[in-house]
């Protein structure tokens, strides 16, 4: 941006998702002045409109770098990290800023979340050992290799801008959803992990992986480039490859379960 | 929890997938435009469709293809919002599938 | 006191954004995948009938509204070709030895190979039969 344009444009205006639980029937929309700086993300706007002029604007945030997952909102109708949406990409405004879409609302941005943290427990996000391996045995280890298949599905931080981009979890409250199914595929592709079994019946039903209709967005919007639909689709294939093996008369060889 | 049948289905929706990607785009081009400006005879596709194997083709073409599209029609319903009469849906795209493939084969035997 | 807003659905998620309008478009491709089997078929029966059967067919192929019937045809099939194709190394990435593939390498080659099938299939209509 040029210094002129910086200097003529000296606040941007930002039109606030407001909705109070013990006042409010019907959200509303509040618009507010924030200074514009270069360097300012979102999250800088709404801390200092919090700090500055109202106090009473709830949201969520932590490590403001990217990592903590918390600050996910809708910017202008798409879902972001608020810690990594910088002002000068939606210049001149305004810019709408919303609580994540799909998800109940708690107050302001602030978004219920008990759905999604029910169904992550549901897919087993942990390694499952059929038996542990005593301690003096040593760590279970693992080669780059296998590291490999599974390292980009573990990038996850639970920040939820899947959900919100995920049409069909908009429509189908049972669906499992992007990110807790590409962490179900993580841990079935950990060599260490024996819990294939176990995480199938939840997985590979309806309201697994076969809700999903391979729209995309989920991929689009990770900001840890985890893609969720590369996880489900390859979990498909699983999925079909063992129910056709599961109809021949005999278990070829290799492929027991 | 009740085992999904959908493996079956989307084998069927991923091979007709596939078939349709590869052989529909050059087939539109030979029927829709070679054979209307006459660049193809009556007696070459006559000995074409002769050959059995031809015909089996085009039979594995139209039911893998007819699958494939019944498939995504059903779920794209669904998430437009239909998903309160998904199991109505299901069966009417299936059957219609089921119909243009039993057409096919009344076709070509 | 109301409480939480309960989440909210609509319907008019394909028009939020043009990769969803493109998503929808890529599923509607199979009313075109489906339209154009039953002209093919048609084709192919009225071949199989005979070849006064056929020249009425021709007849009506001649027709120009069946000619942008086809090109839309073509249109979206291939943009069904074309998604299909830059899926396939999210669904299936391949591994050859510990060597994993990359997803543009393996689009582009899945594009050859869709080349090399059509130049066939054109061969067989006009040149082998």
């Amino acid at each position: 941006m040029t210094t002129e344009a910086m200097t003529a444009t000296q606040t941007v205006t930002l039109e606030v998702f407001r909705y109070h639980p013990d006042t409010d029937t019907e959200p509303s929309y509040q618009s507010y002045e924030v200074p514009y700086r270069e360097e300012w993300v979102v999250l800088d706007a709404l801390n200092w409109l919090k700090d500055e002029v109202d106090g009473t604007l709830s949201y969520r945030w932590s490590c403001r770098m990217g990592v903590c997952g918390s600050c996910g909102m809708m910017v202008n109708g798409y879902p972001r990290l608020t810690c990594n949406a910088f002002l000068r990409e939606f210049m001149p405004g305004p810019i709408r800023v919303e609580p994540l879409r799909g998800f109940p609302v708690e107050r302001d941005m602030v978004t219920v979340l008990d759905d999604f943290m029910e169904k992550l427990t549901d897919v087993k996000p942990w390694i499952i050992r059929e038996e542990e391996q005593p301690i003096e045995e040593g760590e279970y280890r693992q080669s780059p290799s296998q590291l490999a298949d599974f390292k980009q599905f573990s990038m996850c931080i639970n920040c939820m801008l899947c959900y919100a981009a995920c049409p069909v979890y908009e429509h189908e409250d049972e669906f499992i959803g992007p990110a807790a199914l590409a962490l179900a595929q993580r841990y079935n592709l950990d060599s260490r992990d024996e819990g294939n079994a176990q995480r199938q019946e939840l997985i590979w039903s309806d309201e697994g992986i076969w809700d999903c209709t391979f729209i995309g967005e989920c991929s689009t919007v990770c900001p840890k480039h985890v893609d969720p639909a590369a996880a489900i689709q390859q979990a498909k294939v699983e999925a079909t490859n063992s129910f056709f093996i599961s109809l021949l008369p005999f278990t070829p060889p290799g492929m027991g379960r | 929890m009740r085992p999904s049948n959908e493996p079956f289905f989307w084998a069927i929706f991923s091979a007709g997938g596939m078939i349709a990607a590869f052989l529909l785009p050059v087939l539109i081009v030979i029927t829709g435009f070679v054979v209307p400006a006459e660049g193809i005879e009556f007696d070459q596709l006559d000995n074409l469709f002769g050959f059995w194997l031809v015909r089996l083709v085009i039979f594995g073409v139209a039911f893998l293809g007819f699958f494939h599209a019944a498939h995504r029609i059903r779920h794209l319903l669904k998430d437009l919002g239909l998903r309160s009469s998904a199991t109505p849906i299901a069966v009417l795209c299936y059957l219609g599938a089921l119909a243009g493939a039993v057409w096919a084969a009344v076709v070509v035997i | 006191m109301p409480g939480p807003l309960p989440r909210t659905k609509s319907n008019d998620w394909w028009n939020r954004r043009w990769a969803y309008r493109l998503v929808l478009l890529r599923e509607l491709s199979a009313f075109a995948v489906a339209g154009y089997l039953v002209l093919l078929l048609l084709l192919v029966a009225s071949v199989r009938e005979g070849e006064s059967a056929f020249a009425d067919h021709l007849d009506v192929l001649k027709n120009p509204l069946l000619w942008i019937v086809h090109a839309v045809l073509l249109g979206l099939v291939q943009f069904h070709t074309s998604t299909w194709f830059r899926l396939v190394p999210k669904a299936m990435p391949l591994k050859l030895g510990g060597w994993r593939v990359p997803g543009e390498l393996l689009i582009a080659g899945v594009n050859g190979a869709w080349l090399a099938v059509s130049v066939i299939v054109l061969v067989i209509f006009l040149v082998a039969a």
